[in-house]
């Protein structure tokens, strides 16, 4: 099959309303935004945390969470895997090979992106926010919900690239979640399985949906950092 | 007289160097003083360390004759001593919601926030501001939002870090217009700077920074 052929063949996939093909992408969805919304707030808070406080080891920790950025995915899926089994510290909950599992999995793989551009974003940020609100008498909560509210876009941007490392990775799906049709075949794990047996159209209508989502994503982003320039203010 | 804020043995160090080691320092209630010295000489740190914001080694703190710490900065402090930058900055919301912000912080009611922002407001003579947004103001325009966002919370003491430098003409004098109504509510107001206008303004004590000495001049 040419490419050509593939690709209509993909389209035509997507827009028959495929119920195998949703379902995959409503698996990849599902999993990926639980897993976000767990890892994100730990993640800010632990950012803002290290960003805004000087502690011994201060530079190890930020070392470890730059390292833990270029992790492979298949790592932390194969040391996932082992906790999860049967005999694994995490074995009584039964996570291997459920969307549960895969949920810890993108948790796992998200957290340290999210944190990383949460530290960057708030290192970054103008030392006076910070100040003017103590000075201004605002407690420590306070003073962190400002900063984090100046370093908005950043923070934003920290979500979306923790949304697009979760959502492309395979490595980790494919070992915890284990590629059960209708159940823990995530887009990633499909197009790898689809291309192995030579099934082209469906990958390609898969990587088509994540493509997609990755414009949408991105151009989110890029409107609301357009408007802040508009504003004056910083992205 | 009374004194209001008195500090004994005052030393910053920055690694090795001493910036400043000053016997004693003290200010007196309802007073407006100017601290002068030439640049780098610790003005900006000192009167940092006096908001809480840098760190300094002190033997005795007193303040309105009761003791106190300076690490940590005790909520006493906090509630009374406001710090103003050299380039203030603007929380990006909107000029009032700047100018409330420490209301808010304080857990003033809104009605309350409303009506003291509004008189603020009209003292800085920024009402026309009201709604714009806070990243486009002029130097002289975010100057005085930040006096209006400072003196809003009727602190005892008030450090201007360089009030009026960057500014000339209109914005200019409009800052120091505001300054000797600052002193009328009763607070005290500590202003390092070059500006000879503001040193000139009546009634205004002079301290000198020099070596790392504090020098009380007439």
């Amino acid at each position: 099959m040419s490419l050509y052929d593939a690709t209509a063949h993909a389209f035509a996939l997507l827009f028959s309303g495929d119920a195998a093909l949703w379902r995959i992408i409503w698996v990849s969805l599902k999993t990926s935004i639980i897993g976000l919304l767990l890892a994100t707030p730990p993640a800010v808070l632990l950012g803002y945390a290290i960003a805004m406080h000087r502690f011994p080891g201060r530079r190890i920790v930020v070392w470890l969470a730059q390292c833990a950025l270029s992790l492979p995915t298949v790592l932390i899926g194969l040391v996932l895997y082992l906790l999860l089994s049967r005999r694994g510290p995490l074995g009584p909950l039964e996570w291997l090979f459920s969307q549960s599992g895969i949920i810890l999995g993108q948790f796992v793989v998200g957290l340290p992106v999210l944190l990383a551009f949460t530290l960057a974003a708030v290192q970054g940020l103008d030392a006076r926010y910070a100040e003017t609100a103590r000075a201004l008498g605002a407690s420590r909560w306070r003073v962190m919900t400002t900063v984090l509210h100046e370093a908005r876009y950043g923070v934003m941007a920290a979500v979306i690239s923790g949304f697009g490392r979760v959502i492309s990775e395979v490595g980790c799906a494919l070992m915890v979640g284990g590629n059960i049709e209708g159940e823990t075949r995530t887009i990633t794990t499909a197009i790898a399985l689809e291309t192995s047996k030579g099934e082209f159209a469906q990958g390609i209508a898969l990587g088509i949906v994540l493509v997609a989502l990755a414009l949408l994503m991105n151009g989110a982003l890029m409107l609301l950092q357009g408007e802040a320039h508009a504003a004056g203010g910083r992205a | 007289m009374s004194a209001l804020l008195t500090i004994r043995g005052l030393k910053k160090r920055h690694g090795e160097r001493l910036l400043f080691d000053i016997d004693e320092l003290s200010l007196d209630a309802a007073s407006a003083y100017v601290l002068t010295g030439v640049n780098g000489v610790g003005k900006s740190t000192l009167l940092r360390v006096l908001a809480g914001l840098d760190s300094a080694q002190v033997d005795s703190v007193s303040f309105e004759g009761k003791p106190v710490a300076l690490h940590p900065y005790p909520q006493l402090l906090r509630r009374a001593i406001v710090y103003v930058h050299q380039h203030p900055i603007m929380f990006s919301t909107s000029v009032a919601q700047n100018i409330g912000y420490g209301l808010i912080a304080r857990g003033e009611a809104k009605a309350r926030v409303a009506s003291l922002v509004e008189e603020a407001m009209a003292w800085a003579g920024v009402g026309y501001l009201r709604d714009t947004d806070p990243a486009r103001l002029s130097g002289g325009e975010k100057q005085r939002v930040a006096l209006a966002r400072a003196r809003v919370l009727q602190p005892r003491l008030l450090l201007l870090d360089e009030p009026t430098a960057n500014l000339d003409g209109a914005a200019r004098e409009q800052v120091i217009a505001l300054i000797p109504t600052l002193m009328e509510q009763g607070t005290t107001v500590v202003m390092a700077c070059h500006d000879r206008d503001l040193i000139g303004l009546p009634g205004v004590r002079r301290l000198k920074l020099r070596d790392g000495r504090l020098e009380y001049r007439a």
